[in-house]
């Protein structure tokens, strides 16, 4: 199915320069990657297209590789006959700030996806109609779903992560700052 | 940037001649977070133009429980007990949607006895999350005593998960590879027994609410959400087949072995209302859980003896690569995205698509128009749950 919707995408979208990822492992998913300026117009398309139509945007999750951002985007079509699901990647090389095109004028529901995904990766989505944070408070600080992110040792004036009561033989925290560690790494070297 | 909810100055409504001059403008009204019709801790902030609600507006976050940051630094198996608190009220769906995702990059086959067992406790779980979902709905429009017929019975199933998990909501019992414990022969016997009850039980329900003219004249025609409404928002569940779609992933896209199964996908008919209101909702979750009775039937006729648990290695490492696995959970699809990097003890990123999270976020396109107490009847129909939607 995914090598046919390649064809498809490219020869009717030409920029989205479609690739198809073969899973590495037998056992796993596979998935599609297209170029990010590309989305909005893709994802039109995708909807409304009459070879593989996709209904229903299921969710936007998105993945810190450390060298670069990943957004996922996961379809779905309802359909009683021809279910089928897809995996459409979009890779941000700009870590920092990465940056979209906002899909909440194609699926609705995109909507709450995309302040999530801002929420916890700091992706920024152009021409949304809500840009706002939505798990966490409006006034926090940092992404936290991003590799490198170091909790803040204060909210608000409000002392909450005191070294006193961190546990430093904790696994999770060692885990933690390693993956920190990592991170910070990786970003100095690029 | 500019707000969705700047719509500038209201229009003045006319009644009558005597009012025609005063102004007019909405109220801001902050429904939440201690609310008891929000079934947690979510605050919808409402703009009200007398009694009517011109804006609704969702304000999530409360019950933020950083879960995937938080699976990130966590061994495989020790991610169960926190999918268990995303929705607290079908922790045993949860579970399963979670061990199926790493069962399937780590390739284990799972024994046949667990794989049955495992149909008939998630459908355990389904009846008793709908029961819920029946008594508070009820308590959400003034009806007090379905809640407690609701909750003797939800009870008896919770009695059963604890003397085979030990725990009362939050069971850790689905392991990766099989089941923490055995069923006996003894406690089936029980389940059997607590079919029959259930049955009779269910059509005692129908008497007492769903026909009730009181129920059907708050809930018919109102706060209708149509098959595209669903399709544009991705919402899932009772909440799609209430609107007259017949989708339901343990028959359209099966797993485990659901295909071994005979039972019917209820669906909202408009036998009052129209498809895709409050009662069309209400109406298929107490139809499944008369299917779910069906299942459980079968399972037990099915049940063999034999292993519970699967050879599974002691340090589970997966190989690269990410799955996308969804089940039906009683409120709708869960999704679960993990992606795995090679030689990592935990996971890299654990995404939860949650069915609650898309249907609060349909709340502001239902609500325009509403009376205030049509959308409590709303907002309980979706059958929320916080702790999935805020994670």
């Amino acid at each position: 199915m995914h090598k046919e919707l390649v064809d498809l995408i490219n020869s009717n979208i030409p920029e989205a320069k479609a690739v198809f990822n073969e899973a590495t492992d037998p056992k796993a998913d596979a998935s599609i990657t297209v170029e990010a300026s590309s989305i909005l117009k893709l994802a039109s398309w995708l909807r409304t297209n009459d070879h593989m139509p996709f209904n229903v945007l299921q969710c936007i999750s998105g993945v810190d590789y450390l060298e670069y951002m990943e957004v996922c985007y996961i379809l779905a079509h309802f359909d009683l006959n021809t279910p089928r699901e897809l995996i459409l990647k979009v890779k941000l090389t700009d870590r920092v700030n990465p940056n979209l095109d906002s899909i909440v004028e194609v699926y609705p529901a995109a909507d709450f996806q995309e302040r999530e995904c801002y929420d916890m990766f700091g992706v920024s989505f152009n021409n949304h109609p809500d840009h706002r944070r939505i798990l966490c408070p409006d006034d926090w600080k940092g992404f936290p779903l991003r590799k490198d992110y170091v909790p803040a040792k204060d909210y608000n004036g409000m002392l909450v992560y005191p070294d006193n009561k961190m546990n430093f033989e904790d696994r999770e925290f060692i885990v933690r700052q390693n993956m920190i560690k990592k991170a910070q790494e990786k970003a100095s070297e690029s | 940037m500019q707000s969705r909810w700047d719509i500038g100055e209201p229009e003045p409504r006319t009644i009558n001649k005597a009012t025609e001059q005063l102004k007019s403008e909405l109220l801001t009204l902050n429904m939440g977070p201690q609310h008891p019709a929000t079934h947690g801790v979510l605050r919808i902030e409402i703009w009200t133009d007398s009694e009517v609600v011109a804006h609704a507006i969702p304000h999530l976050g409360y019950l933020h429980r950083c879960m995937e940051k938080h699976s990130e630094n966590m061994d495989y198996r020790a991610v169960i007990p926190f999918v268990d608190r995303l929705d607290y009220l079908a922790a045993m769906n949860m579970e399963w949607n979670y061990v199926m995702a790493v069962e399937k990059m780590l390739g284990t086959e799972v024994p046949r006895r667990a794989e049955l067992l495992r149909i008939m406790v998630a459908e355990l779980q389904r009846i008793g999350s709908h029961l819920m979902a029946f008594g508070t709905y009820a308590l959400d429009l003034g009806a007090f005593t379905p809640f407690l017929y609701a909750f003797d019975y939800r009870e008896k199933i919770l009695r059963l998960f604890e003397e085979v998990s030990g725990a009362r909501l939050l069971y850790n019992y689905y392991w990766i590879g099989g089941l923490w414990n055995d069923w006996t022969d003894d406690q089936l016997d029980r389940v059997a027994h607590f079919c029959d009850e259930m049955e009779e039980e269910a059509k005692k329900y129908h008497e007492l609410v769903s026909m009730n003219k009181i129920f059907v004249e708050r809930t018919a025609n109102v706060g209708v959400m149509s098959v595209q409404d669903c399709f544009d928002f991705g919402a899932t569940g009772p909440v799609l087949r209430g609107a007259g779609f017949k989708w339901d992933l343990r028959k359209n896209k099966t797993y485990g072995l659901y295909n071994e199964f005979d039972f019917d996908i209820p669906i909202g008919t408009g036998e009052q209302g129209v498809p895709g209101d409050c009662w069309n909702r209400y109406i298929v979750r107490m139809k499944e859980v008369v299917e779910s009775i069906k299942i459980i039937r079968q399972c037990l006729e099915k049940l063999e003896p034999g292993s519970v648990m699967a050879k599974v290695p002691k340090i589970i490492k997966l190989p690269k690569g990410e799955v996308y696995v969804r089940t039906e959970c009683p409120r709708g699809e869960l999704g679960m995205h993990l992606v795995a990097q090679e030689g990592e003890k935990s996971p890299y990123r654990l995404k939860v698509k949650s069915p609650c999270f898309t249907h609060v976020s349909m709340l502001p396109r239902v609500a325009p128009g509403q009376m205030i107490a049509d959308f409590v009847a709303s907002v309980g129909s979706i059958d929320i749950v916080l702790g999935e939607v805020d994670r």
